[in-house]
């Protein structure tokens, strides 16, 4: 992975049109990016797809990213999240069929951090995460990993969904306490 | 900024977070276009959530995908299809004993040409190679490490394929090393552009230990000293354009090197240890004219 502030300046000539610097970005970021959809996917053909849709709109919108607001990864996975997250809510309803290959792609990828790697924002974070009761805990980290619904989290924790909702509100608002927004 | 209720606030944080349904979530993209303040709050908190991805782990996407987003986006230069044969043979193979590469006639081993319809940019293109056998340094090959899938396939021969290109940017000389102990499996391969000076390390043995990095170095007779070409990351993949500094002929002829330095690298500049695997460029991709495959 290039450095943040590699990845800046190749976001600023991707925005100037500069296809050679996109090729890069493509290369440095795809893997993340596949992988984050794909956990929440969990179909290789449809997170191809958001990958796909995802790249077009980063390169025509590349301008739109603020270096000041947001780092490029950050900014990048949001779009592919959304999207991917954007899929499944609508498609919930035929639920989506898990495919054993995208499966084992994702449970291969380690949790690949020590804490060392990690930066002051995600250490951050992780402490006002930690302070929260070790099941909501669960239940925030669940919901951006895996980009579980409330009914889908209501399943997983045998809880009903009006206490997850009442759960995710409380622990947002604390997680927003905490670090100070 | 304006004062937003909790309803809101949170409306916009489990935006972000993804438990929204799907009628939420067309409900807050639309308060985000007419209202640009909360469309802040909602980009503030997909940043604030959005480091997790941090400790997602990466997968690689199949090398197609990137052709699609070519043609999407409407990009002008699309590339050679890189066609690579299937092989069984593992990634690093573990058989020292074995002293020939294994000679193969293998006429699978092509860069396809027929799917190509569009323009061609590349002049030549490589199909690499890692032999079964290779001891000493002779791996080589081409090396578009953005177009080849997790692993790279090994091939008992390398193939030069000649295309004729309309293209009135010549490509530039590509250069591969192999970083490797004496008699050892390759642990990086580098690659370098000859005309961006780009350097690329594609790390291929084992992570450095806890608590310790790899670090590249460049060891030239035109130089009093080993410089360093920076801590090769944890990533697959290292991309820097650090050889600018350097001229060409000394970038050709040194010796890259790596050595086991504290985290982060080196801190006065100078190696710490023994290289531990060591390597010289090989010329794989003539720059400009096509040159006759060898």
């Amino acid at each position: 992975m290039l450095t943040p502030a590699e990845l800046v300046w190749l976001m600023a000539a991707v925005a100037k049109g500069d296809e050679a610097a996109f090729e890069r970005l493509y290369a440095a970021t795809r893997a993340k990016l596949f992988g984050v959809v794909l956990r929440i996917l969990r179909r290789q053909d449809l997170a191809e797809d958001v990958i796909q849709e995802t790249y077009v709109k980063i390169w025509n919108s590349a301008g739109r990213f603020n270096p000041g607001l947001s780092s490029p990864i950050t900014w990048m996975v949001s779009i592919a999240r959304n999207r991917a997250i954007d899929i499944v809510r609508k498609r919930s309803e035929a639920s989506i069929e898990e495919e054993p290959a995208a499966m084992e792609a994702i449970a291969e990828s380690p949790d690949p951090l020590a804490r060392r790697e990690m930066t002051e924002e995600l250490k951050r974070l992780l402490e006002c995460v930690g302070r929260l009761e070790p099941d909501r805990q669960k239940l925030v980290l669940l919901a951006y990993y895996n980009g579980w619904s409330r009914e889908q989290l209501a399943a997983k924790f045998e809880i009903p969904v009006n206490t997850v909702k009442t759960w995710l509100r409380r622990s947002m608002m604390d997680i927003r306490e905490c670090l100070g927004l | 900024m304006t004062a937003y209720s909790d309803d809101h606030i949170a409306l916009a944080a489990e935006y972000a977070l993804g438990t929204l349904d799907a009628d939420e979530r067309a409900q807050v993209e639309t308060m985000m276009s007419v209202d640009k303040h909360f469309s802040a709050m909602v980009e503030a908190w997909q940043h604030n959530l959005g480091v997790l991805n941090q400790m997602v782990g990466s997968v690689e996407p199949r090398p197609e995908v990137w052709d699609k987003i070519r043609t999407a986006a409407g990009l002008s230069e699309p590339q050679a299809p890189l066609v690579l044969p299937e092989t069984p043979q593992p990634l690093l193979p573990v058989a020292p004993e074995v002293t020939a590469p294994a000679q193969v006639a293998d006429t699978s081993n092509v860069v396809d040409l027929s799917a190509q319809v569009r323009r061609w940019r590349n002049v030549a293109s490589f199909a690499t190679a890692i032999a079964a056998a290779l001891v000493a340094m002779t791996a080589v090959g081409v090396y578009r490490p953005d177009l080849l899938p997790d692993s790279i396939r090994p091939k008992p021969r390398t193939q030069v394929v000649e295309v004729p290109t309309p293209s009135p940017t010549p490509p530039s000389a590509q250069y591969v090393a192999v970083l490797q102990k004496e008699g050892g499996s390759p642990a990086f391969i580098l690659t370098v552009d000859a005309a961006s000076k780009n350097l690329t390390v594609r790390k291929v043995g084992a992570a450095a230990e806890p608590g310790k990095s790899f670090e590249l170095w460049l060891i030239s007779d035109k130089l009093p000293r080993p410089r360093s070409l920076g801590v090769i990351g944890n990533d697959d993949f290292t991309t820097r354009p650090i050889l600018a500094a350097y001229d060409t002929d000394t970038i050709n002829t040194a010796t890259y090197a790596v050595t086991i330095e504290q985290a982060n690298g080196s801190p006065d500049g100078n190696p710490h240890s023994p290289p531990v695997f060591t390597g010289k460029l090989i010329e794989t991709v003539p720059p400009a004219v096509p040159a006759p495959a060898r």
